[in-house]
């Protein structure tokens, strides 16, 4: 009878417990109100109860559902996206998905699918994009066919495939998008490449397989948006494969961990019967590199070279005259120079950025650039004592320029003369030395954005932004202000036009009232982690329908006066604020909360005084202040006391003037 | 009666470690007369496996590892950050970018949530020489949203 009992008792207690666990766990994570959940990690073996049947998009993914048929997702009729990452399923039976005539994504990603039935997808009136990464499929028969019509993306990483030849039956028409990353593709054959004809613009991943041999004429008169043989061995067997195939885009680079063949001249011969627009060669080393090596380049809109060990351009590439972006990324030029940039006369966007070794500059190394749009020269330890006249001679169309991330450059007055038309301008983290009163933008009348965050320029110098009349966003986060403090008279007094400003971590203390007069058509004003106090919201008073972050600062109180300079804006931010909860601060707490909708981080801000009310969301505060009546009595015995002084002492005067009369 | 207790404590020993925040096991990465390396994941959500293919205090340039983890993240764009510590005072910190769009490093940039990835390769890095001390180091890989793909504190014992 005893082990009975036992047994009993641990079965009670099992259950009980098992109910705790699951209810405990059993929480979705509600990211729009009854449309998007997160069901993630929580060991579900079946849809949760709680989800609301009108959920459109649901990440499921690390769960538990060896079994899905048509019973598994039946209430759920609205679904748009099921993500069922490595939810370890084995079988999907006939019309799992029978109910979701919406259904646009499917993923499974990392389930060891053993068997999907014929009829297993169909139910959706437009399935678009199914993801079967790393399901260990080695047959593309393994897909069923039906229902796919409408399938514009297909991933298919990852797994055992060997050979790319879709079924006769297998819907194309539609695809965009068809990825065999990692796979164990070796050879693409003329019957594999036609069976996917009927598709246009398609974007083709062979990235990770290693493509021994393409059958000639395979790619013959074909039109591919992008084709991507990463990590391919030898690349002459890809450039000879495609001949006279047409590709948007062809990515043909490297890895680190790829073992790797030198480029000769020759592996790129294959290149002259190919129509390319953009090409990538990352991480390749090229041998012997000469003007030659890029003989078959020339109707190429866009080369990246990134990373590929480069010392030098060879001059006299000839050519490359219609080329309009070139990226030279992490390579180890010494001066700028050595691009050899006469080469290039159409290019409007040349990108040079995190160079292995310092880089100089030189001058007018860019000087036959006369198209140059964009240029990006951040994270190359570039240092010059005058900068950037000489250095950017001869830019009449640069629009953007990114020298972030650099050594120290000292600027002069009109120090981007040379490139008058700059929109964005781009400083960050780079030490700025600016001698005042020099005026480095001067003549930069187009200028609509500008970086200085973590510049340090010289902030008292009044002239540092003069001429960026039409300047619309600044940062200046991180540099520091005299005294801590922005007065009437400030760096910012030409910017007439500016909309966004970001002075945070600047350790501000004070704004002079007056300090943004002159800027009337500010939109944005971020001032959080600084030390500023309530002094300083004056200084918006003139403003309407701001954005004011002053989240992180020291603000205690906001007294009455200063209300309506608030109420005028559309969002503020408070959170992060020694904020005072008691009843010296009863107006601004009552008004924060006939406020709500205006304000932003509603849950971060909080009272840091009193402290019993320490930590508590100021929007749960409820202060009860006014005069109590003790407060009352003693007054109205005061006044009477003065009432009856004065009868007194009036009695008292006139009594004595009409005893002297 | 003592039956209930006796299968109350089993009952217990195979809730507890299920209910409360369990923590992984340190596992050795390696072992050699003079240095000693452990690591235990400091992501809640999964363990994963790790080691190299040397283990000597004068640390060698570009090292071969082993890597073996479940995404729980997509990996076009992952950073690590390395945080290195000794009797409690920092002495290093550093970024660095594995996977980017415009440069991604490494073949398995660009694989998916969901994937199970296996590595076994070089990572570039610097040669070193280890003093003698205990350090420990936190090493983290993310994602451009933040969000953790793996979190590691190692111990490096060097005598």
């Amino acid at each position: 009878m005893a082990p009975c009992a036992s047994c009993f008792l641990l079965a009670v207690m099992l259950s009980a417990n098992c109910k705790v666990i699951t209810a405990s766990d059993q929480m979705c994570t509600e990211k729009e109100a009854n449309k998007t959940y997160n069901c993630e990690n929580l060991g579900l073996t079946e849809v949760p109860d709680t989800l609301p049947n009108t959920t459109e998009f649901l990440e499921f993914g690390f769960n538990v559902l060896p079994t899905i048929e048509n019973t598994t997702f039946t209430r759920l009729i609205d679904l748009i996206f099921l993500d069922l990452t490595r939810c370890q399923i084995n079988w999907i039976h006939e019309d799992t998905f029978q109910y979701q005539h919406q259904l646009d994504t499917i993923v499974l990603t990392g389930n060891p699918l053993i068997f999907m039935a014929e009829t297993a997808l169909n139910g959706p009136t437009s399935l678009k994009h199914l993801f079967l990464v790393q399901t260990g499929i080695s047959n593309l028969e393994f897909i069923p066919v039906y229902n796919l019509e409408k399938l514009e993306s297909l991933y298919l990483g990852s797994n055992h495939i060997s050979s790319i030849t879709f079924p006769e039956n297998f819907p194309t028409q539609n695809l965009k998008v068809l990825d065999f990353q990692n796979n164990a593709i070796s050879y693409l054959s003329s019957e594999d490449v036609n069976g996917l004809e009927k598709a246009t613009n398609l974007s083709l991943n062979f990235n990770g397989n290693d493509i021994r041999g393409i059958e000639p004429g395979a790619f013959h008169s074909k039109r591919f948006q992008s084709l991507k043989f990463g990590g391919t061995l030898n690349l002459s067997v890809i450039l000879n494969g495609l001949q006279n195939s047409t590709t948007q885009s062809l990515w043909l680079g490297t890895f680190d961990d790829t073992e790797d063949q030198d480029l000769t001249s020759a592996m790129l011969e294959g290149l002259c019967e190919v129509s390319v627009e953009s090409i990538n060669l990352q991480k390749h080393h090229f041998f012997d590199i000469s003007s030659t090596t890029f003989r078959c380049f020339t109707q190429l809109q866009e080369l990246d070279l990134t990373a590929t060990h480069l010392k030098e351009l060879p001059s006299g590439i000839e050519g490359m005259n219609t080329l309009k972006k070139l990226v030279l990324n992490v390579n180890n030029f010494d001066q700028l120079c050595q691009i050899n940039a006469a080469s290039f006369p159409s290019l409007t966007d040349l990108s040079i950025k995190g160079n292995v070794r310092t880089l100089d500059l030189g001058v007018g190394c860019l000087e036959k650039l006369e198209n140059l749009q964009k240029l990006d020269l951040s994270h190359n330890d570039i240092t010059a004592s005058n900068c950037c006249n000489l250095q950017l001679k001869n830019l009449p169309h640069l629009q953007y320029l990114n020298l972030s991330y650099n050594e120290p450059l000292g600027l002069q007055s009109q120090a981007f003369k040379e490139c008058p038309r700059l929109e964005r301008l781009d400083l960050a983290f780079t030490h700025l030395q600016v001698k005042a009163p020099q005026s480095p933008f001067q003549n930069l009348h187009l200028l609509q954005v500008l970086n200085l965050s973590h510049c340090l320029p010289d902030t008292s110098n009044q002239h540092l932004l003069a001429g960026l009349v039409d300047l619309r966003h600044l940062n200046l986060q991180g540099n520091r202000f005299p005294d801590g403090s922005i007065s009437k008279t400030n760096l910012l007094q030409p910017l007439s036009s500016l909309q966004i400003l970001i002075l945070s971590n600047c350790d501000l203390l004070s704004i002079d009232k007056q300090a943004f007069q002159s800027l009337g058509k500010m939109s944005h004003v971020d001032l959080s982690y600084n030390s500023l106090t309530d002094n300083s919201i004056d200084a918006f008073s003139h403003l309407q329908g701001l954005y004011l972050n002053l989240a992180a600062n020291s603000i205690h109180t906001v007294p009455l006066h200063l209300l309506p300079s608030l109420s005028q804006q559309s969002t503020i931010n408070l959170s992060h604020n020694p904020l005072d909860c008691t009843c010296s601060n009863i107006y601004f707490i009552t008004w924060y909360k006939e406020n709500l909708q205006k304000f932003e981080g509603l849950e971060e801000t909080m009272c840091a005084n009193p402290p019993s009310l320490r930590g508590v969301k100021l929007y749960d505060v409820k202060l009860s202040c006014g005069i109590t009546a003790v407060g009352i009595f003693f007054l109205i015995i005061f006044l009477l006391f003065v009432a009856i002084l004065l009868i007194f002492s009036v009695k008292f005067l006139l009594r004595w003037k009409y005893q002297h009369i | 009666m003592e039956g209930v207790t006796a299968v109350f404590l089993v009952f217990w020993t195979l809730i507890f470690p299920s209910s409360s925040g369990k923590a992984w096991p340190t596992h050795t990465v390696c072992r050699d007369g003079n240095l000693e390396v452990f690591y235990q994941s400091c992501d809640p959500l999964q363990d994963f496996g790790f080691s190299i293919d040397q283990c000597s205090k004068h640390l060698k340039s570009n090292l071969n590892i082993r890597f073996g983890i479940i995404l729980r993240e997509d990996i076009k764009e992952l950073f690590l950050d390395i945080a290195l510590f000794t009797k409690g005072s920092s002495i290093l910190n550093f970024s660095y970018p594995v996977c980017e769009e415009d440069l991604p490093k490494f073949s398995f940039c660009g694989r998916r949530k969901g994937e199970q990835i296996y590595y076994a390769g070089p990572i570039n890095n610097l040669g070193l020489e280890i003093p003698e001390g205990e350090y420990q180091v936190l090493l983290e890989l993310y994602n451009k949203n933040r969000a953790t793909v793996a979190c590691a504190n190692a111990t490096v014992v060097c005598s």
